[in-house]
């Protein structure tokens, strides 16, 4: 078969404009490397959590209990022997048909490690949470401690090193992650995770044996088996969760004091790695596609460039009897011979460079097993293919389209597909502004590129430096908004002067935005409370015509929500499968989280508890509660810590943002001010034959790539503004809080000056070549 | 292969701005004859070459090809039409500009099944020395030279000349003059020229005549002056 002579330009081509198309390669390949070693990071995260779970036998749900259960009621907890009457034969109806092998998964809480961090040391595992190694060995003498990996990093803990645990020293053997904290949620009510200040371990049964009996927590995980014994494929969540309503109930009847119950699927220490995952990839993937449509735009504006100024060449080909699909095809190779390019490379140094940075993104935030990065088809689609047939199928569309005009038209040089109409009539002003409005006019495709060029790299920049200030305030705000500085939630009635008793107590929402039910406290405050003085309290519903409960609803739950006075809203207690609606009778500033506020007694009605019932004190002094009574104390500090940490897990993110986010704003920019200044370069050097100076044709040409630039960076930073803001409704959809919007003034000011200084730096290039284009190349060049 | 234009017109413009540039053109052209169409700027002249190259469409009437007709083909037809049939050369050279000169005579080359051996034709055209170099680095002669070996290279039945001369100078004109009278002799091609140099129709076998869109003079040269003899 022959090959086309014409390919052999392509090279050249490629050379010739070496500038705009390693501009663009490098654009691209960022995306992609950015893409794919996401997306590869993502994919063996999952893969490596999902095969983890298995092997590490991850459990179904655990309770925690005030005293170790007796062998007897352990015996009819594993049988499940609620469903048998004396001769074995079920006596439910509606039994389920599982049982369940139960563990003790005991751990002492050391609240003052390395004095301000709590860590939790577990009993050693052997069915199931079993640890996965990271460094080291596991423990094997009584002296000896695996901790986990992440709380390890932070607080500079290395094998062989001794810590101490409430007293006793245990030489670190080994650095673990454990399944059933891949999040390390310390409570499983917290907003955010808090690596720093909370951390798990393992020690021998030997070591465990050491521990004072009142700092232990008697914690009983499961698994579920079928009536097999096996495990079973998939037991439905409806299973689950009536498996651990029996389960309760069973407890209950045996007298066995219940402080806490959790099946898996509730466990945000469990389940929220794998919700938060499955919730990047997407935007990853749309993020990825738009900058490479982007990109395919832009280079589809330098190919259009191109035939226009190759226009009688393409005509003579035309005439000679090359077909139209061969001249696309060739003007089509070097988008293809990018994009493959960029393709392969940045798909090689996303599986190799760029891994490791991703991952640490993980391994920074989640306590995860190793993660061994596999071939995953979807991403390789994601970030080779995809990219290359949007390319293809944008330049291709643009290319088909222009090379439809007949070859007549080529020769002349006359490529508008409409027909000639009459120069736009312009408004009677000076000679210069109307010359420009020309410029502005002939260049509008490329002025629009350059605008949507601007848009995305300044968003990004926005971004980048928006985002820091963003967290600070809300971290601020949440602080300024407790009016209390300590909160202490009673496990068993406690008198106690000084603090002020409320009732609180967590329902569940459906958020419709994120499509997941989403947890709200519940305050009950009394009328004359001193820390909540001015919020609307609202008498039961016997007098209302809806005869609903009135709500006073905090802002930020209003925000998020979506909610307004007025409307009618329904909880749901999952512990006891209820629903309340209630009718929103107030929206009130408070900051401090997603609160609903009503009168104590009211919301002791609405819970089925005594007139006069509390279960927390309010105080601004720290209160002498005896530990039998205190189930939790949080204070200030712990509020804006866990804040403090997300904020801290984000910080490289934004920086390579803010680094990427110049880069592209740098490189758009050359190739698209290029791009429009080599297009008039016959003309500005014409301008120069007729005697204009350099300052003049400035004025004539370059100012008008100015005023576009000008004026696309100020029209950009409102709409910037409004997908900043869509942006923190997404973000705020994946946690349990709302982020309100924030950016300090100054940061829409530095990215018009970044924008500014980066456009002169390039124009200050562009002008310099201008002024190298002899007056006789362009008189010769005129055909 | 013989050429037949057979009563074609062609319209510019709508409405009020309708203007008839072609008013009813009938002529035939023999094969291997060289025929100059000469005539005044807006005569009509580029406009049947186009017509004839099918590079433009008749709004009535027919070119009529040894036993095809253009008025019945699809625009692919026309491609192959064009590949099989014709070469063009123009006024401005239109070399690709970063393929050399042997490249820019190679891209038509490949178009034909059996294109003219490329190292003689570069010979006969004068380009042999500077096969290797960028069309930035020829004269305009050279350029307009090479132009002519991408369109000969494919050995077309119908070589297309639109004003091959309109760009050069008096010697270097008449070197590409000499040039085409020569490839006639050698490669037997029908050539049809357009041109408004007067002087030229004394090389052709035929001369059409246009003015104001309709052929005014239509005749065969009974002795022809040599192209290197021609004067203006």
């Amino acid at each position: 078969m022959k090959r086309n002579p014409l390919n052999k330009r392509i090279p050249r081509e490629l050379r010739k404009n070496a500038g705009k198309y390693i501009g663009i390669f490098v654009i691209l390949l960022a995306v992609i490397v950015l893409g794919s070693s996401f997306m590869a990071t993502m994919d063996s995260a999952v893969i490596a959590i999902e095969e983890n779970d298995e092997e590490c036998k991850i459990e179904d749900g655990q309770f925690e209990v005030a005293q170790p259960l007796d062998e007897e009621i352990f015996a009819k907890l594993e049988s499940l022997d609620i469903y048998k009457d004396e001769k074995g034969n079920s006596n439910k109806n509606d039994a389920l048909p599982y049982t369940i092998n139960a563990v003790e998964n005991y751990y002492c809480v050391d609240d003052s490690f390395d004095k301000d961090a709590t860590l939790y040391v577990f009993n050693e595992r052997e069915e199931l949470n079993l640890p996965s190694l990271f460094e080291g060995t596991l423990p094997a003498k009584s002296d000896e401690i695996a901790i986990e990996r992440l709380f390890a990093s932070k607080r500079d803990i290395k094998v062989n090193d001794k810590v101490k645990v409430n007293g006793y020293e245990y030489k670190v053997t080994g650095i673990i992650a454990l399944p059933d904290y891949n999040s390390l949620f310390k409570n499983n009510q917290d907003l955010l995770m808090n690596v720093t200040h909370f951390g798990v371990s393992v020690v021998t049964k030997e070591g465990f044996e050491k521990f004072s009996k009142d700092t232990l927590v008697y914690r009983y995980s499961y698994e579920i088996l079928d009536e097999n014994g096996e495990k079973p494929e998939e037991v439905e969540l409806k299973d689950q969760r009536q498996l651990a309503a029996d389960i309760q109930k069973m407890l209950m009847v045996e007298g066995v004091e219940l402080k806490n119950y959790l099946i898996a699927e509730d466990n945000q220490a469990i389940t929220f790695l794998r919700e938060d995952m499955g919730k990047d990839g997407p935007v990853m993937q749309v993020f990825i596609y738009l900058l490479i449509m982007v990109i395919a735009f832009v280079f589809a504006v330098l190919t259009s460039n191109t035939i226009e100024a190759e226009a009688a060449v393409i005509g003579t080909l035309r005439a000679s009897g090359y077909k139209k699909s061969e001249i696309v095809l060739h003007y089509l190779s070097p988008t293809i011979i990018i994009a493959l390019l960029s393709s392969v490379v940045g798909n090689l140094l996303g599986y190799t460079v760029m891994l490791e940075p991703f991952k640490e993104l993980y391994y920074g935030t989640y306590s995860i097993a190793p993660i061994d990065i596999r071939f995953n088809l979807e991403a390789f689609i994601t970030t080779t293919i995809l990219p290359v047939v949007i390319m293809i199928i944008i330049n291709w569309t643009m290319l088909y389209g222009k090379l439809s005009l007949s070859p007549l038209k080529f020769l002349r040089k006359d490529l508008s597909k409409r027909k000639a109409k009459k120069a736009i009539k312009l408004p009677n002003v000076s000679f210069i502004a109307r010359f420009r409005m020309r410029v502005l006019l002939q260049n509008k495709v490329s002025y629009l590129i350059l605008f949507v060029g601007i848009f995305i790299s300044s968003f990004l920049l926005m971004f980048g430096i928006g985002m820091e200030p963003l967290f600070d305030h809300y971290v601020e705000e949440v602080n300024d908004a407790l009016p209390y500085d300590y909160q202490y939630i009673l496990k068993a009635p406690y008198e106690e002067d000084k603090g002020e008793k409320i009732q609180t107590y967590s329902l569940k929402t459906w958020y419709e935005l994120g499509q997941t039910d989403i947890t709200v406290s519940f305050m009950g405050i009394s009328k004359d409370s001193e820390f909540f003085k001015d919020v609307p309290l609202w008498e039961d519903a016997k007098n209302d015509k809806e005869q609903l409960k009135g709500i006073t609803i905090s802002l930020p739950l209003a925000q998020k929500m979506g909610w307004k006075e007025g409307d009618e809203v329904v909880f749901k207690d999952e512990y006891y499968d209820k629903e309340h609606k209630m009718i929103v009778k107030n929206v009130y500033d408070y900051k401090g989280s997603l609160t609903v506020f009503m009168e104590m007694d009211s919301l002791n009605e609405l819970l089925g508890y005594e007139e006069g019932a509390f279960n927390s004190y309010l105080s601004n002094e720290e209160l002498d509660i005896p530990d039998e009574y205190l189930a939790k104390s949080i204070t200030r500090d712990d509020m804006t810590q866990s804040i403090t940490q997300m904020l801290d897990s984000f910080k490289g993110v934004f920086r390579i943002l803010n680094v990427a986010s110049v880069g592209i704003y740098m490189i758009l920019m050359y190739i698209l001010t290029k791009t429009v200044i080599e297009k008039n370069a016959l003309a500005i050097s014409f301008m120069k034959v007729f005697g204009y100076d350099s300052k003049e044709i400035g004025k004539l040409y370059l100012n008008a790539t100015t005023i576009t630039v000008l004026v696309s960076l100020l029209v950009c930073i409102p709409l910037e503004l409004l997908c900043f803001k869509a942006i923190l409704v997404y973000v705020s959809s994946m946690i349990e809080g709302y982020i309100p919007f924030y950016l300090p003034k100054g940061v829409c000011a530095t990215i018009i000056l970044i924008g500014i200084v980066a456009y002169f730096a390039i124009n200050a290039l562009h002008i310099r070549k201008v002024k190298r284009i002899p007056m006789s190349e362009a008189l010769k060049n005129r055909e | 292969m013989k050429l037949k234009v057979n009563d074609v017109h062609k319209f510019y413009g709508e409405a009020d701005n309708r203007v008839e540039v072609l008013k009813g053109i009938n002529c035939e052209v023999n094969d291997g004859e060289i025929c100059v169409l000469l005539g005044p700027s807006g005569s009509g002249k580029s406009t049947l070459l186009n017509i004839i190259g099918g590079i433009e469409s008749a709004d009535t009437g027919c070119i009529d090809i040894g036993d095809d007709c253009t008025s019945d083909m699809s625009e692919k037809d026309l491609t192959l039409y064009r590949r099989n049939h014709l070469g063009f050369v123009f006024q401005f050279y239109n070399l690709v500009p970063n393929l050399t000169v042997k490249e820019n005579i190679e891209v038509c080359a490949y178009l034909s099944k059996e294109p003219l051996e490329i190292n003689e034709l570069l010979k006969t055209l004068g380009l042999y020395e500077h096969r290797d170099k960028l069309p930035y680095q020829l004269s305009g002669g050279q350029q307009q030279r090479c132009a002519i070996g991408r369109a000969l290279v494919k050995n077309p039945s119908i070589l297309l000349c639109d004003e091959p001369t309109g760009a050069l100078d008096y010697h270097t004109s008449k070197d590409i003059l000499k040039l085409i009278e020569e490839i006639n002799r050698k490669y037997k091609n029908t050539i049809i020229i357009v041109t408004h140099n007067n002087a030229i129709k004394d090389m052709a076998h035929r001369v059409l005549k246009l003015h104001d869109g309709q052929i005014v003079k239509d005749y065969v040269n009974e002795t022809l002056i040599p192209a290197g003899d021609l004067e203006w």
